[in-house]
């Protein structure tokens, strides 16, 4: 019975995240991979591998735009990094966050691009905090069985 | 064509897209060989027995952004060894220019990250793979 209450919760918890645009198709494309015989745990692995891309890309454009003088492409080529890497998981928040990115980066705007590392940011922090959540729920439901 | 005969090189430097397409291609029963980066590739295709043919892989997919050595490049080396596989290149960059690049070094075709089953059905189709 706490299992099934946790399954439910968990399926809750996963179409609000569609619902409020967290995640588009390309997580159902890794949900069927995974049902469809890859590992157990591939969803999750593909998640910690964005998180921590998430982390990485996004204090590295933090030190980039802390310099004098701002290396713009390398930023570019950050944002673009990690653009790839939450369309490859379906975080659309924060795709759609470094597609606002460009406009900033392009403009060789620091401040801009400063406002927008913020709202990238934010956007990965509350992905990732649904994420755990989520993952939180599969291990109480394995726990469960 | 019997997909458990078919090998693929995967060229993809990150780790994500890595996983991703590998789990893509293996559901779809293709063999999967990769390399990190446009080197490697050059490299894994003229050891395979490449030149003057169709080389060991049946297709190749390319991401453009490598450090060594990235897919256009790449592309033109594997074109330069004489090997006709089908190149398709697999990119975040989907702009018109960025892939009138990849046909011009000799890529056959261009799909945007990530790769899906439908993509990949749409490819082998396309190239009688399927």
């Amino acid at each position: 019975m706490a299992a099934v209450a946790l399954k439910n919760q968990l399926n809750a918890h996963i179409a609000s995240m569609f619902a409020a645009g967290f995640l588009d198709k390309q997580f159902q494309e890794l949900q069927m991979l995974q049902d469809d015989g890859s590992s157990p745990g591939f969803v999750s692995e593909v998640v910690g591998l964005f998180i921590d891309d998430a982390e990485k890309i996004t204090g590295l454009i933090a030190g980039l735009l802390d310099q004098p003088v701002v290396d713009f492409d390398k930023v570019d080529a950050l944002v673009h990094q990690l653009k790839g890497s939450s369309a490859s998981v379906g975080a659309q928040r924060v795709k759609l966050s470094c597609e606002q990115f460009h406009s900033y980066y392009e403009a060789k705007n620091r401040d801009g691009c400063v406002m927008a590392l913020a709202l990238l940011r934010n956007e990965f922090y509350d992905s990732r905090s649904k994420f755990q959540t989520m993952f939180q729920l599969e291990q109480q439901i394995e726990a469960c069985s | 064509m019997d997909r458990r005969r078919i090998r693929v090189l995967l060229v993809e430097d990150e780790e994500i897209h890595r996983v991703v397409a590998r789990a893509v291609l293996r559901a779809a029963g293709v063999e999967v060989e990769e390399a990190e980066n446009g080197a490697e590739a050059v490299r894994r295709v003229r050891e395979s027995g490449a030149g003057g043919g169709s080389g060991a892989y049946n297709l190749i997919f390319t991401d453009k952004q490598m450090p060594v050595m990235d897919g256009h490049e790449a592309t033109r080396q594997i074109r330069a060894m004489g090997v006709a596989t089908p190149i398709v290149a697999v990119s975040s960059d989907s702009l018109p220019p960025d892939v009138q690049a990849f046909i011009t070094a000799g890529a056959n075709d261009f799909t945007p990250k990530p790769l899906t089953k439908e993509k990949l059905g749409h490819i082998l189709a396309k190239f009688g793979l399927a």
